[in-house]
């Protein structure tokens, strides 16, 4: 079982690839804000992060997701169901 | 599990029943049906008509015992999923008006989304209001205080007792289903729709756009609460006994490979998409496994909804040629939910058929004049637009100038149409409705068009529709969220669209601002670009002008086109407010001339 730690190390990586160029990413940096995520990189984020954790990811989750640190907690909560 | 059979014992018959209800009751003699894939293309459920058809009943009987008025409208939130079936085709047998929701959700769109959806159920008074269990949380706060009968999930609706007695399915004249158009979230649109009219059309596609024969079997992934997916992807297989395999919109977005491995497996023949979908294909492909697909079972690749460019369609087809994908079997049509679905069909087996006519006097003299005999030498200068086929039978086209004369062959104009699969209105506007329905039947569609040969060709949208990512935006949408920030006025933004040179539309929002501190200024345009994402998942083009800058017409109204054209002037003339991203639309207009 991966830690929050581990989880978010792998979820910033499988950003910065989508970000726009020369964005820092941190725990409460803003996807949609800080980001520029559109709904096409999104869709793209997650087809990764469900790739590499083998996990579905409930497409519900994402109203409520508006920072780094906001999708690392609901990817740990989703794992740990698993 | 295994999914239902392609080949059905069941004579074809070609759509020709009364009511949808009676189009599954005779569906569900065979052993045809619908089979529901996961995001890894594994089968996740199977219901045959003949299933679907019992449950349907049972759910129906559900409905009549709640005591509704009969009509009532019944929201449905259209995930892809088996209930939406189940609960769609109740309604049928019990007489009540099924209204697809939409399932489309955006990062940090929480509020967003659950006040759309309150528009929706405010706007269609609905009486009960289904959702599956991921999307209830949504649902129960946009239905908070509006008094509905019945707000939950399937299988808590499963707990309501049945009424026996007969069935009391709609009749011919009564409503099949409320279509929300994809058109404004902000003032929306539900377009009625009685049995006889989605009927006929339905009838019309099956037997002279598709040419359903046996052997056919269907796939889509286009989300069931637009006309297309729903119309064209659930209710036309139906009626005409045809199996089809659904994958959801969100699986295709992340994995769009899985829309061509789904149609190898099970040989699927009849499949559409907006241009949009075959461009993710090419986009996301990786070259290496373009190969590895069997798609020569596939004789219809539809393509519709949006204005169609040619070449992402033929990049689609040369990835795809290893694979056996035909590119003859690319079907242009053109509709839209006020008719139902279909207006015109390409004719089949012929590929995308272009129109190239001449760019100067298209412009200055609304003239679609065709460089065909020379257009290999002036083929740089053409203007390409895609035929959209022949109107179904029954309908009538007609394109008019501004003076609402009718025009003859190879002159730009709005394309009016009149025919049997027509929308009785916009449900509770009837001011709205009488805008674009004329007494005796013309339908204003919006679209600029001209006829070539008895084809249909469209140039442009009128209605200044914005299309991202294959997704129809409002402008007013746009201008809304700018003007509902303290610094701007209502009436100081516009929205328009503006063709980038990759061939992609960018949407760009003009708004004048009093505010002058530059830090200010760009806080500002950072806030209204990250409330758009959220509500609409598009990023947005923001340049802030000083007061007194947007055209307005003589009433005081904002013109979009007038600020459009000055927009490009400005970038032209390298006077946009924002040096640094409009250097991206100067570069734009330098390539795209």
């Amino acid at each position: 079982m991966p830690t929050y730690e581990d989880i978010l190390a792998i979820v910033t990586e499988l950003i910065k690839p989508l970000a726009a160029a020369g964005r820092s990413i941190r725990e409460d940096t803003d996807l949609v804000s800080d980001l520029e995520f559109d709904s096409l990189k999104v869709m793209n984020l997650i087809e990764q992060v469900e790739d590499r954790f083998d996990v579905s990811v409930p497409l519900n989750i994402l109203p409520d997701i508006r920072t780094v640190r906001d999708f690392t907690v609901q990817l740990q909560a989703i794992l740990g169901d698993n | 599990m295994e999914a239902t059979p392609t080949e059905n014992k069941l004579p074809l018959r070609y759509g020709d029943f009364s009511t949808l209800a009676e189009a599954l009751d005779y569906a569900a003699q065979g052993e045809t049906g619908a089979n529901f894939y996961n995001g890894k293309g594994q089968l996740e459920a199977v219901l045959p008509y003949a299933v679907l058809r019992d449950e349907a009943v049972d759910i129906a009987r559900q409905l009549m015992g709640l005591d509704l008025e009969r009509g009532s409208r019944v929201a449905l939130v259209a995930e892809t999923y088996p209930d939406f079936l189940r609960f769609f085709y109740a309604c049928q047998y019990a007489g009540m008006v099924p209204v697809p929701l939409p399932a489309s959700i955006h990062l940090g769109g929480h509020k967003a989304y659950v006040a759309q959806l309150r528009r929706l159920l405010l706007n269609c008074r609905a009486q009960v209001a289904v959702a599956p269990g991921m999307f209830m949380s949504f649902l129960r706060e946009a239905a908070e205080g509006l008094g509905l009968v019945f707000v939950g999930t399937p299988e808590q609706f499963s707990e309501f007792p049945r009424q026996e007695g007969p069935l009391r399915p709609s009749g011919p004249d009564e409503l099949a289903y409320l279509q929300y158009t994809s058109g404004s979230t902000r003032f929306p649109r539900g377009v009625m729709i009685p049995q006889k009219t989605v009927m006929s059309n339905l009838a019309s596609i099956i037997r002279h756009g598709v040419r359903v024969r046996s052997g056919d079997r269907s796939m889509s992934w286009l989300p069931f609460y637009h006309d297309m997916g729903l119309v064209g992807l659930v209710l036309s297989p139906m009626a005409s006994q045809v199996s089809v395999d659904y994958l959801k919109t969100r699986d295709f977005g992340m994995r769009p490979r899985l829309w061509l491995t789904l149609i190898s497996q099970n040989h699927a023949t009849v499949s559409f998409g907006p241009p949009f979908g075959y461009e993710l294909c090419v986009q996301r492909l990786r070259e290496d496994t373009a190969g590895q697909f069997d798609l020569r079972s596939w004789r219809l690749a539809g393509v519709g909804a949006e204005t169609i460019r040619p070449e992402p369609l033929s990049r689609f087809a040369d990835m795809l040629a290893p694979s056996g994908f035909n590119p003859n079997a690319f079907t242009a049509c053109y509709g839209m939910a006020e008719c139902s679905l279909a207006v015109s069909f390409s004719p089949l087996d012929l590929g995308i058929q272009l129109d190239v006519v001449d760019p100067e006097l298209l412009a200055e003299e609304q003239k679609a004049a065709p460089l065909a005999s020379d257009f290999r030498i002036r083929t740089t200068k053409g203007k390409s637009f895609v035929k959209c086929g022949f109107p179904l039978p029954g309908f009538e086209v007609e394109v008019r100038n501004t003076e609402g004369q009718p025009m003859p062959e190879r002159h730009v104009g709005t394309l009016y149409v009149r025919g049997p699969s027509i929308m009785s209105g916009y449900f509770g506007e009837e001011a709205l409705t009488a805008e674009v329905l004329s007494r005796d039947g013309w339908l204003n569609t919006g679209d600029l068009a001209y006829v070539a040969d008895g084809s249909v060709v469209i140039t442009g949208r009128q209605k200044d529709l914005i299309i991202i990512n294959g997704r129809n935006i409002w402008p007013q949408d746009l201008e809304y969220i700018a003007e509902s920030q303290p610094e701007v006025r209502t009436g100081d933004a516009s929205a328009f669209s503006v063709t980038a040179a990759d061939g992609d539309d960018k949407a760009v929002l003009v708004i004048e601002c009093r505010e002058s501190r530059h830090a200010q200024r760009m806080e500002l345009a950072t806030r209204i670009q990250a409330l758009i994402r959220q509500d609409l998942g598009i990023d947005c083009f923001i340049e802030l002008v000083s007061r007194n800058t947007l055209p307005r017409t003589t009433s005081g109204k904002l013109s979009r086109s007038g600020a459009k054209k000055d927009f490009l002037q400005r970038v032209e003339d390298g006077k946009t407010e924002q040096p640094g991203a409009a250097e991206d639309f100067y570069l734009l207009r330098r390539k795209t001339g």
